[in-house]
């Protein structure tokens, strides 16, 4: 008997295991290629095994070709994708389309309230959240603590820009290699226009009025990149026009600079042993601020959201509530260890004592997360969001076109006042255009 | 209409021309039909189909090789086949159909012609509002239907005007028309050429191109990529070689422009539609689907859906709103005016004020819905379809029956009132051609071909039947008599009519003629050349592309008003030595 029911059920086999995958519903998730991202793909069978319905397939592209494929997809009502890899400048503009699947009922294991307020925000429009955060970042002051005590300088945990113009000065030792503060200066909405747009916040400068009448012309702009010219042509690396986020941490990490204020991501690759020659020479505060009761720390997070023209949006609801939960989060430290974990995205993460040893920056990170605000960005009110950028279509090319200018400006190409002007009249000029036509 | 040949009494001159072949001083060398095809094929409509073939996801490879393929055969077939029974009988489709195909014909292909022409009217007058609902602050129409009255309230009323300038000034737009196409090629080319380093640094980081091949790579990343609007792998070359093949079928296969053609001195020049082939159906495709690909990007829009309004300010700035009010009504135009005909010849009881009200009503109603301007390719080709038996039927009697010892003209020898067998290949043709389509066993951009086959073959079989192959010798005595007086009196009106084209060499015209290039498309030539290949980084790209609108804009007013001035003169130096030439005749 045992045999017969044996001998039907290898017979049948095939066609089960046919009409398993003929219910199984395939999912597209188009993600950047960076290391986090590389992790999920490689950890990705525990979901599948938990969730036999749904297969996986990854499309991983670089950063700018994943915006403009994605953009292009779901502009064309495409639908190649089921999952998408956005970021906090993309969130609130395609929510705001109508572009993404709102993620207001996630299940009640998600825990949303355990997602760090400023996060979520960045990730929301009108309240609702339409990207689930994978991974969270803010900016904040890294300092060499060995340099400073020979100067006899102490780092202030809440550090100002006048602090740090003295700091640098007293650092800077140009003779051995090492520059007194090092700053993104290479041209991008995301290289020196981020870390500018965050800085100038602090001095009570902004991009727009409420009319959207740009404001680049104002004084605060002016002491804002007064100020970091001052730094980095007295006191910054050499050609710092061409140093971006990865020169700046390689120099850092080759001990080359005192102080750097950048991305708080860098923190484990600078206090890594194996790769940094100042490991726990490092000491971390908050980004500085020009006493005007606003910090330059800016936020960002990568997030996983669902185009409305999927097919699949239960099952990508399903995995997008995975990847960005507390249990995966448990099985990246168990595979990878806690130095691994996605940071930036949940409370929990910092009230977890294996993480917070293995990370000690971790608490730094979380106090500038928590301050930094993509709704009230700024001392004026303004008709934006968004800290380190402006959350609207059009700034991505008015940010690079920005930067170039203030770039130009830190080789001695042009001046200050002629950056300033040229960033006035380029952004008053695309807005302008772009705003005349998208009236609607 | 009466056949003129039946009333031998009737003195030639007192026949329109229409309906006489076209008398050999009055021929055109092969420097005519290059510039008239150039201008034919850049319109309105190029901005639309060139954005269809990015929403219908064709590869950078398919529309490069597939367009140059598909566009060779469309010149090929106006060369091969239009122009060889254009010139063969020098007579318009229409004439041609009254003459031979008998009345009945006439009227459902007149009927048929009613439609066409009024869904491109239409379509230009949708496209021409697109334009202006940015200055009255409409939202972008994205449904195929309307969903603000305001727009319709725009295209309406655009209708009404464009329906009264056909009806009262058709002659004005006409003119008007003929000194836009210089302008036209070179913005559609610029245009294209101003957003293409602003896609390009969405994608690279950088505003510069350094090669074809970069261009290649980022045409077919951002605008050909392949995929099609609904997210699925989208049309492959034999697609795209049969949507520029099959644009023009009712023209090149159905024969419509036989009206052109038969003043070509020699069948050859049906290659001179090459020229708007290869710059109308190809650059500016191209060129038009770029800017549609930018535009959509930059307004957050699907490229289907993006209107030709927006493309062409994005792209060329307050330019943009004229070229786009410009090339809609200049082809909206002549169309009105060709529906307009048609339906007099459908219902010639009814009062001419009466038709074109209708007409012009259809086309009110048609213009304030944009499906219809975004189905203009499907429509186009499903015209030619409609149309490309009657093309078949004439191919058959102008080439078949002559090599099968039929009468050409075996109808109006005959002398019945309708050619039967002409208007059932028609209908049999209507039902194999839409059956195909609608079994779907081919793309339906190659219907037109079999469809042509089967009419060809169906109206040899009934012709013979009815008496093609037989012989009237009465009748074609008359006819022979008809053609020997025809001839006679062209001749004579040669002799009237023939005198060395007048050229105006003065200082000021060459003044006036430098202004317009130099000042009206070289100047914004430049500045699109300069925009890129002349900005290193994005700031750069906004300076130049400033530049380039702030000053087209000045190019542009200075251009219509030289051109125009051109023209006037031209025209009032052609006058006065006609009337020299006719005062020196009476003289004598």
């Amino acid at each position: 008997m045992k045999l017969v029911r044996n001998t039907v059920l290898t017979a049948l086999m095939p066609f089960l295991c046919i009409s398993t995958s003929a219910i199984a519903e395939k999912i597209t998730v188009a993600t950047v290629n960076n290391d986090d991202m590389v992790r999920i793909q490689e950890l990705t069978e525990y979901f599948t095994k938990d969730n036999s319905d749904i297969e996986i397939d990854w499309v991983t592209l670089d950063e700018n070709t994943l915006r403009q494929r994605v953009i292009t997809d779901i502009a064309t009502q495409g639908g190649q994708y089921d999952v998408v890899t956005i970021g906090t400048y993309e969130a609130p503009i395609w929510a705001q389309r109508g572009w993404l699947v709102p993620l207001d009922d996630l299940p009640v294991d998600y825990d949303i309230g355990d997602l760090l307020p400023a996060i979520r925000a960045g990730l929301s429009y009108d309240g609702v959240l339409y990207g689930a955060p994978f991974y969270g970042e803010s900016s904040f002051t890294m300092y060499r603590t060995d340099l400073f005590d020979k100067a006899g300088l102490e780092m202030p945990e809440e550090p100002t820009w006048n602090f740090i113009k003295e700091a640098a000065d007293k650092l800077n030792d140009r003779q051995n290699g090492i520059s007194g503060i090092c700053l993104r200066g290479k041209p991008g909405w995301g290289e020196n226009m981020a870390l500018l747009t965050a800085m100038a916040n602090t001095y009570g400068a902004r991009w727009f009025d409420m009319e959207w009448k740009p404001r680049l012309d104002s004084e605060a702009w002016n002491s804002a990149i007064q100020d970091y010219m001052y730094l980095l042509k007295n006191y910054g690396p050499p050609d710092p026009w061409e140093k971006g986020y990865s020169e700046n941490l390689e120099l850092f990490k080759n001990g080359n600079c005192a102080i750097w204020i950048d991305a708080t991501v860098a923190a484990s690759s600078i206090n890594n042993p194996n790769e940094s020659q100042v490991a726990g020479k490092v000491g971390f505060a908050l980004a500085p601020d020009a006493g005007l009761g606003k910090r330059s720390n800016w936020i960002w997070a990568w997030s996983l959201a669902i185009p409305v023209v999927t097919q699949n949006k239960n099952a990508a609801k399903r995995f997008v509530a995975w990847a960005t939960s507390k249990e995966y989060t448990q099985l990246v430290a168990r595979e990878d260890g806690w130095s691994n974990v996605p940071p930036g995205t949940r409370q929990s993460l910092y009230q977890t004592p294996m993480y917070l040893q293995a990370a000690p920056f971790a608490e730094m990170t979380l106090a500038s997360i928590k301050s930094a605000d993509p709704n009230q960005p700024t001392i004026e009110e303004v008709p934006y969001t968004g800290v380190q950028y402006v959350a609207t279509a059009e700034f991505q090319g008015i940010g690079t076109a920005v930067g170039q200018q203030f770039a130009d400006a830190l080789s001695g190409d042009i001046s200050t006042e002629e950056a300033l002007e040229n960033a006035q009249w380029v952004t008053e000029k695309v807005v302008q255009r772009t705003r005349f036509i998208e009236q609607d | 209409m009466a056949d003129p040949t039946t009333d031998p009494q009737r003195p030639i001159a007192e026949i329109d021309d229409e309906q006489l072949p076209v008398a050999k001083h009055r021929l055109h060398g092969a420097k005519h039909f290059l510039g008239l095809y150039g201008a034919e094929h850049v319109a309105a409509t190029e901005f639309v189909i060139g954005a269809a073939f990015v929403a219908m996801g064709a590869t950078i490879q398919d529309i490069l090789i597939g367009l140059l393929i598909g566009n060779t055969l469309a010149a090929l077939s106006f060369w091969l086949i239009t122009a060889q029974i254009a010139v063969k009988t020098r007579l318009s489709l229409y004439t041609y159909i009254e003459h031979n195909l008998g009345e009945l014909a006439s009227r459902l292909y007149n009927g048929a012609n009613v439609l066409i022409f009024v869904a491109i009217s239409a379509a230009m007058i949708t496209v021409s509002a697109t334009a202006v609902r940015v200055l009255f602050d409409i939202p972008p129409q994205v449904h195929g239907y309307p969903t603000s009255f305001a727009f319709i309230l725009i295209a309406a009323s655009a209708s009404v005007i464009a329906v009264l300038v056909a009806y009262y000034g058709f002659n004005v737009v006409a003119e008007f028309a003929t000194i836009c196409t210089p302008w036209l090629m070179v913005m559609f080319t610029a245009g294209g050429m101003v957003l293409i380093p602003s896609l390009n640094e969405t994608l690279t980081g950088y505003t510069t191109l350094s090669s074809f091949s970069d261009f290649v790579s980022l045409a077919g990343t951002t605008v050909f990529t392949g995929i099609n609007a609904q997210g699925e792998p989208g049309i492959g070359l034999w697609e795209v070689i049969g949507f520029a093949w099959a644009a023009n079928t009712f023209a090149h296969f159905g024969l419509i422009d036989m009206a052109l053609l038969r003043y070509a001195k020699k069948s050859i020049y049906g290659l001179c539609t090459a020229t708007g082939m290869m710059f109308g159906h190809y650059v500016a495709w191209i060129s038009a689907a770029l800017m549609g690909a930018a535009t959509a990007s930059i307004m957050k829009l699907s490229i289907a859906v993006v209107s030709p309004g927006d493309v062409a300010y994005y792209a060329l700035g307050a330019t943009g709103f004229v070229i786009v009010i410009i090339a809609g009504w200049t082809t909206a135009n002549p169309n009105l005016y060709r529906a307009g005909l048609a339906a007099q010849a459908v219902f010639p009881s009814i009062a001419r004020q009466k038709v074109t009200l209708v007409v012009g009503a259809a086309v009110v109603i048609g213009s304030c819905f944009p499906f219809i301007y975004r189905s203009i390719l499907p429509i186009l080709a499903y015209a030619g379809l409609v149309l490309v038996p009657i093309g078949g039927v004439v191919f058959a009697e102008q080439q078949v029956f002559p090599r099968l010892g039929y009468k050409s003209n075996w109808h109006r020898l005959k002398g019945v009132k309708d050619n039967v067998p002409a208007l059932i290949t028609w209908a049999v043709c209507l039902v194999f051609g839409f059956g195909l389509n609608f079994i779907n066993i081919m793309p339906f951009v190659y219907l037109f071909l079999p469809t042509w086959l089967v009419s060809i073959i169906c109206y040899t079989i009934l012709a013979k039947n009815a008496g093609a192959d037989k012989s009237y010798p009465e009748a074609e005595q008359r006819e022979q008599k008809f053609k020997q007086k025809v001839e006679a009196y062209q001749a004579e009106l040669a002799l009237k009519e023939n005198k060395v084209p007048a050229k105006d060499t003065s200082i000021l015209t060459k003044v006036i003629r430098a202004v317009w290039i130099v000042i009206g498309l070289i100047v914004p030539a430049v500045l699109a050349w300069r925009v890129l290949f002349n900005s290193p980084n994005l700031y750069d790209y906004y300076v130049n592309r400033e530049l380039f609108y702030v000053l087209t804009i000045w190019c542009t007013v200075i251009y219509f008003v030289f051109a125009w001035w051109d023209l006037q003169r031209s025209k009032k130096t052609v006058q006065e030595t006609d009337a020299s030439l006719n005062k020196a005749v009476s003289n004598a």
